[in-house]
């Protein structure tokens, strides 16, 4: 199937022209659903129909834009995005469907910039040309600088967003320099013409030297994007004064495209600067674990907890992605899914309590509220228990993958950041305790959560659930690309591990296929069981079923042509079962034979 | 002819025009010295122009041009405005747009 | 039907009950929720009876089967499948698990009836047995961490059932907490062992346990002892104990079913199931032991002391854990599972009967203030005495034979494992002391108020109901204290629960009695066959020693407790002056909550604060935000200078740099 990502892309930002030009509040409001429906099913199409097994970019959309500078507008979708995008079309769904049950002034001007700002968000997803990147990551700024100054309600809004401007402004130029030097030193250095496609880039590895500052330059932008300790700056201000609904965006998907451009972008391309960074940025990882949380676990006002979660969220996905091998980088893609996920709804119920709590964002304001809002107790506490990686939710195989990958890396960082998952538990229940449980608060004004807010919020924690469920979806359909992306930097940063774990690659890739060998266990529904046929371990003599797809204790076990026993892989002889020890076949009572 | 009278000429009118902007305070004055000094660029474009035997110089002449009527345009206006509002017609005295 | 399907039906009855419970929770009518949620997990009971009959049938060899759902997350080398493993030990404890569990159920039915949460007591309690039934099921490392943090979001949501109840919400969280600790102990654990063996699958990690251990035994120990650490936050060992006494906030059934009879004995489950690792990693075994033996010794003596009634309960069940984690420690894991299926069924039986007694009172839990109870609730008394005698370890009752096997293979152990021997036998005397100390204080004496009301045949209620943990007085909004109690004497369906157990806490010993039958070691034979330790001991001598010393000292102990709390009352006091500092020491829970909190939570809060208040203001504000911010400003005060509004000077400006820039390059050509 042909998709066409330029209308993908586009549509959200159309939606919001159109509304702006036909002058109508409530049409403009229709168009800008209109447009979040649209981007979500061409998303939800996007993932259903992606190819797993083909690895690289799909539905290519790629013209030359100025030829003269290489610049190409070059848009595709692999493992590294196409969950990405999906969040972002829920996401902005979501916020959608939020402000449209609210009243909003300049409602055409609103949606706009909302329309603006996904398409930009998906820009910087799908490109493919640095340069066309690095003008979406610009361009995302700009309509939430507007959403903010204009929108909020907060007192030190100027402040607030001046702060943000400039921290990221000052991260974006330092990123254009980086974009430039690297796209011109490419050509110095592989004496072909000049070049923005990251896929050319990434071709040809620059001289350790130039790497070093090149990446100090996109680490700076991406740091402060996400943001990570001690680049937060802008965020307690920021996170106060922006209106909720672009809050739950910017925290749920901007701050993920900074953490996909260390994959996309500097990973491939700076191999040796990653893998010479590694340890600097494993510890502003692990820092924005312990920093976020402790302060998480102090503050008092429910967006700035859910902040400084945020931060030491990040921290976990910028661990994954420096771990610079496949595990780690698997569980970052993965969390940063996640995470965007859950924060979407944790601000919104956030703000659910806040309103009925007279108001205040303040948690010693709030209390009690779950005895009259039994759903919204429960959708608060999925949400903060997958927020807190409990095991059985998919943030919690985000951060197995993540502190796996970084456990093979370095033992130590991995030990301590350990102490960040048993700090979110702190934050995470405090904050639903001190919203839900206990005596109510002087002012709450306890009521269940509304049937249209509960149309944003359900879905979302019903998304939450159903990845719990099925985390393999992203993780295989990611596999291939999320792998590549840090193949080079795992070869250079491990080589021992990156050569054994290659080196097993036949076992490996038979993990995905193992559904096609001959006896499947999956789709039998049940046991590997010698009553269907799977041999006995001859090797330990123990009896123990053994798995038809990879054998007992990595053996493979051969069955003869001829009898159809189990071989021995000792003698090459065919194995004589004693008849009396036939299996029994538990339906029919009847013994069962090899 | 050579080049070089063509230039002095060119650069005395530019130094005329220059020397009435720095020297004069009405803004009426003012902005004649500047079509001065536009139009010895003009001439000094038009003669490298002739010079090197191809049309550059005069496009950009030509669009020097339709930049000077745009900025007589706007500057009379102002100083049309300007004196409707009774403001002094003195750009010494017209100076609130200080830092 | 296969046995891994009935395996994978045990899971689902208490998962659709849970949910289907929670859905409907305001609309079904009277006790349908107790009743949907208890056919539920009977119905998990009748599955684990069907897989073990099928489990059964094969050969025995052949007794450890896997299956496979779907793929959960397999990628980059990790094998996490949604598996379950189905054999002997986890069919054991499915059978336990979902028996004790059951009864509970049917015990809740009627004593949580007034409350008004009936409905979220029994979806929280359904999804505490299916969060069980998980972990005690998972064929691999990722099942089982998860089972293991459900099985503690569900202990968390029964702590703070109660939640307008501040101490409630407060326990729930400090159990959560030190739950957690325990989880990423096991998670970690788990990375060291997948780090050698590149499998997450149990039977596949147990096979190449030998190789792995002659590769890296130091990553093995440490992977074990890490493993050890989630089980010790699980099963409230020393140091991680100090949630479960307040665990005790919930309501009564829960404490019975999670903080006794089930949840607190995973981390036995998790010793036993990992025997093939801790064989070839015998120090991390010997920490096991140890920390068991020490536990033992801790909770005994707290016991001695407290006064809260659940709480002497809950201090005995430290203890009884600390025997089954020194049994499965050093090796008798046979027996040290046996211990853990007769706990289940005295102590569960011993909660329910508290549970009656705390109804009877009103909800009032302190010793101090009850007595006398013997006539006015004779049923309760009965399942009282039998739970204590079986506690204590008098033959023929169940605890006896268990407690008395784990001992007598310990003992013939040798070396410095007769160290565990004697702390066990303490440990014995200990227990009968404490047990009997608290039926002889509520049973015995002068009747209480409460007690006389009750002869009187009308059960007491408080006019203002208050937190017995604190004396606040209770917001009646949110369930608890419903406009009455309930206890055994008044209701079938508690007596029937009751009945039930304390008919097996008589006769659940005779599975396996020395030299007449063994059966047990003969179920779980195919899971233990491959260890090296002989899980039945054939030395007559200290088997007959053991079974008189373990009759004395449970005979002696009762004695003590008579003559101190019925025959002469006013001796405890008279040795608590005596022996004050131990007092003290033990009142105070040797002190485990002070050096958690000044180690711990003390040096994070500070930390916390010192970054709320002093980092974010000097480091972020004022040297990030502060230092450019000011850098810029004082620049932009130089260049305003320059900007004097004289438009002739601008224009000076603008030629003199023209004219200085072509000078420049008139110069250099």
């Amino acid at each position: 199937m042909t998709l066409h990502l330029s209308i993908f892309l586009w549509l959200p930002a159309a939606a919001g022209v159109l509304g702006l030009l036909l002058r109508s509040d409530k049409v403009a409001r229709i168009l800008a659903a209109l447009g979040a429906f649209g981007t979500l099913g061409y998303a939800i199409t996007a993932v259903v129909d992606y190819d797993r097994d083909q690895a690289g970019l799909q539905y290519v959309t790629d013209r030359s834009w100025i030829s003269e500078l290489g610049i190409h507008y070059k848009l595709g979708v692999d493992g590294l995005n196409l969950f990405l995008i999906l969040l972002t079309a829920v996401l902005f769904l979501a916020a959608v469907l939020w402000s449209m049950r609210r009243p909003i002034e300049r409602e055409r001007h609103y949606w706009l910039h909302l329309g603006i700002g996904q398409s930009a968000v998906l820009g910087a997803l799908m490109a493919q040309d640095l340069a066309l990147f690095v003008a979406f990551f610009d361009l995302m700024l700009i309509p939430f600088y507007f959403l903010t100054i204009g929108w909020s309600t907060a007192e030190n809004k100027n402040a607030a967003v001046l702060k943000l401007v400039i921290y990221t402004l000052v991260g974006s130029l330092l990123m254009l320099v980086a974009a430039i030097a690297l796209a011109v030193l490419t050509k110095d250095a592989s004496g072909n013409e000049l070049t923005f496609v990251i896929s050319d880039l990434t071709k040809t590895t620059l001289p350790e030297g130039s790497q070093d500052w090149i990446f100090l330059c996109f680490a700076a932008a991406f740091l402060v994007k996400m943001p990570a300790f001690p680049f937060h700056g802008w965020m307690p201000d920021g996170y106060r004064a922006m209106p909720l609904p672009v809050l739950a965006v910017f925290s749920g998907v901007l701050s993920k495209v900074a953490a996909y451009g260390f994959l996309r972008i500097v990973c491939p391309t700076l191999p040796d600067a990653a893998v010479e960074f590694q340890t600097l940025m494993l510890i502003i990882g692990l820092l924005s674990i312990l920093y976020g949380s402790a302060l998480a676990f102090t503050t008092t006002n429910v967006r700035l907890i859910l902040g400084y979660s945020s931060l030491a969220q990040l921290g976990f996905i910028l661990l994954g992605v420096f771990a610079l091998n496949p595990q780690g980088a698997q569980g970052a893609i993965l969390q940063a899914v996640n995470h965007g996920l859950v924060v979407a709804p944790a601000f919104f119920l956030a703000a659910l309590a806040a309103e009925r709590a007279g108001g205040s964002e303040d948690i010693r304001d709030m209390g009690g509220l779950a005895f009259r809002a039994p759903v919204m107790a429960v959708l608060f506490l999925i949400v903060a228990f997958a927020n807190l990686a409990m095991p059985g939710s998919a943030n919690f195989v985000g951060e197995f993958f993540i502190l796996l990958g970084v456990f093979n890396a370095k033992v130590a960082i991995a030990c301590i950041a350990f102490a960040g998952v048993a700090l979110a538990a702190v934050y995470s229940l405090r904050l639903f305790i001190r919203a839900m449980h206990n005596r109510t608060g002087a002012d709450t004004d306890s009521r269940e959560i509304g049937v249209r807010d509960g149309l944003v919020v359900v879905p979302l924690v019903l998304a939450i659930l159903a990845l719990a469920f099925y985390p393999q979806l992203p993780l295989e359909k990611g596999e291939k690309d999320v792998v590549g992306a840090v193949a080079v930097a795992f070869e250079r940063s491990d080589p021992e591990r990156a050569a054994r774990e290659n080196g097993e690659d036949p076992t490996q890739a038979a993990t995905p296929g193992r559904p096609e060998s001959g006896v499947d266990p999956a789709a039998a529904g049940g046991a590997i069981d010698p009553a269907t046929g799977a041999p006995v371990d001859p090797a330990t003599g123990t009896g123990q079923p053994v798995d038809p797809a990879t054998g007992g204790g990595g053996e493979q076990i051969q069955i003869d042509p001829n009898t159809g026993l189990p071989i021995d892989p000792n003698t090459g002889q065919p194995i004589q079962i004693d008849p009396e020890q036939l299996p029994v076949d538990p339906a029919t009572g009847q013994e069962v034979t090899p | 002819m050579a080049i070089g009278w063509y230039l002095a000429v060119s650069a005395l009118i530019f130094s005329i025009g220059a020397g009435g902007v720095l020297t004069r305070r009405n803004p009426l004055v003012i902005l004649l010295c500047l079509e001065l000094m536009l139009n010895a660029a003009n001439l000094a474009l038009i003669a490298f122009s002739r010079m090197h035997g191809n049309g550059d110089g005069q496009i950009f002449a030509i669009v020097v041009m339709v930049v000077a009527a745009c900025e007589v345009c706007i500057g009379l206006g102002v100083i049309v405005a300007m004196y409707r509002r009774q403001l002094p017609i003195d750009v010494d005295e017209l100076r609130e747009l200080q830092g | 039907m296969n046995v891994t399907d009935y395996g994978w039906l045990i899971l689902l009855f208490p998962l659709v009950g849970s949910v289907l419970i929670g859905l409907l929770s305001s609309k079904l009518p009277g006790k349908a929720a107790g009743f949907i949620g208890t056919g539920s997990i009977f119905l998990a009971f009748l599955a684990t009876v069907g897989a073990l009959f099928k489990l059964q049938d094969r050969p025995e060899e052949a007794r450890q089967v896997t299956g496979i759902l779907y793929d959960y997350a397999s990628t980059v080398g990790v094998d996490a499948e949604m598996s379950i493993l189905v054999d002997p030990l986890s069919i054991l404890m499915c059978l336990v698990v979902s028996g004790v569990s059951t009864l509970i159920h049917l015990y809740s039915v009627a004593y949580m009836w007034s409350d008004k949460g009936y409905a979220r007591f029994f979806a929280y309690l359904n999804f505490f047995v299916f969060s069980m039934l998980l972990l005690v099921l998972a064929g691999n490392f990722m099942l089982l961490i998860v089972g293991w943090a459900f099985v503690g979001a569900a202990s968390y949501l029964l702590i703070s059932y109660w939640y307008r109840r501040t101490t409630a919400t407060t326990a729930g969280l400090k159990a959560f907490v030190i739950n957690v600790v325990g989880d990423i102990g096991l998670v970690l654990g788990t990375y060291f062992i997948f780090k050698h063996t590149g499998t997450l699958d149990f039977l596949k990690t147990f096979e190449s346990a030998e190789e792995f251990a002659n590769e890296g035994n130091g990553d093995l120990t440490a992977g074990l002892i890490l493993l050890l650490v989630g089980a010790f936050a699980k099963s409230a060992q020393v140091p991680f104990h100090t949630w479960l006494p307040d665990a005790m906030e919930g309501p009564t059934p829960v404490s019975s079913l999670i903080h006794a009879a089930t949840m607190v004995t995973a981390g036995v489950y998790l010793i036993a199931r990992m025997h093939p690792l801790f064989e070839q990693a015998p120090a991390a075994a010997d920490v096991a032991a140890i920390t068991g033996a020490v536990t033992l010794l801790v909770a005994g003596t707290i016991g001695l002391v407290v006064t809260d009634l659940k709480r002497v309960i809950a201090y005995s069940t430290m203890s009884q854990i600390g025997y089954m984690i020194m049994a499965v420690g050093g090796g008798a894991y046979v027996a040290g599972l046996f211990h853990l299926m007769t706990h289940a069924f005295f102590k569960a039986l011993l909660f329910m009967a508290a549970g009656s007694v705390i109804g009877a009172m009103a909800g009032k839990q302190d010793l101090d203030q009850m007595g006398g109870f013997r006539k006015a609730m004779p049923f309760t008394f009965g399942c009282f005495v039998i739970g204590g005698l079986a506690l204590a370890g008098v033959p023929p009752f169940s605890g006896f034979f268990s407690k008395d096997e784990i001992l007598l293979i310990l003992g013939d152990r040798g070396g410095w494992y007769i160290g565990l021997y004697v702390v066990g036998y303490i440990g014995a005397l200990l227990t009968a002391v404490y047990t009997w100390r608290m039926i002889f204080r509520a049973f015995f004496g002068e009747a209480c108020p409460e007690a006389k009301e009750l002869e009187g045949g009308h059960l007491h209620h408080a006019a203002v109901h208050t937190n017995p943990a604190n004396g606040e007085v209770e917001d009646t909004e949110v369930g608890f204290p419903g406009a009455e109690h309930h206890i055994a004497e008044q209701s079938t369906a508690m007596k029937v629960a009751m009945g039930c157990l304390a008919v097996l806490a008589v006769i659940g010993g005779f599975i396996q009695i020395p030299k007449v039958n063994h059966w047990l070691d003969d179920f779980l034979h195919p899971t233990f066959e491959d260890s090296k330790i002989e899980q039945l001991s054939s030395n007559d001598g200290l088997l007959y020693f053991g079974l008189i010393l373990g009759t004395f000292v449970a005979l002696v102990g009762i004695a003590i407790a008579y003559r101190l709390w019925v025959q002469q009352p006013e001796t405890p006091a008279r040795i608590q002056a005596r022996f004050s500092f131990l007092h003290r020491l033990f009142v105070n829970k040797w002190y485990f909550d002070e050096l958690i909190d000044l180690v711990v939570v003390r040096p994070f809060a500070w930390f916390g604060r010192f970054g709320q208040q002093t980092f974010e203001r000097v480091v972020v504000g004022a040297a990030l935000i502060g230092g450019p911010t000011g850098l810029v400003k004082a620049g932009s005060a130089a260049v305003r200078a320059l900007q004097s509004g004289f438009l002739r000077a601008y224009a000076a400006l603008l030629l003199a740099g023209v004219a200085i820039t072509l000078f420049y390059f008139l110069v250099q050509s």
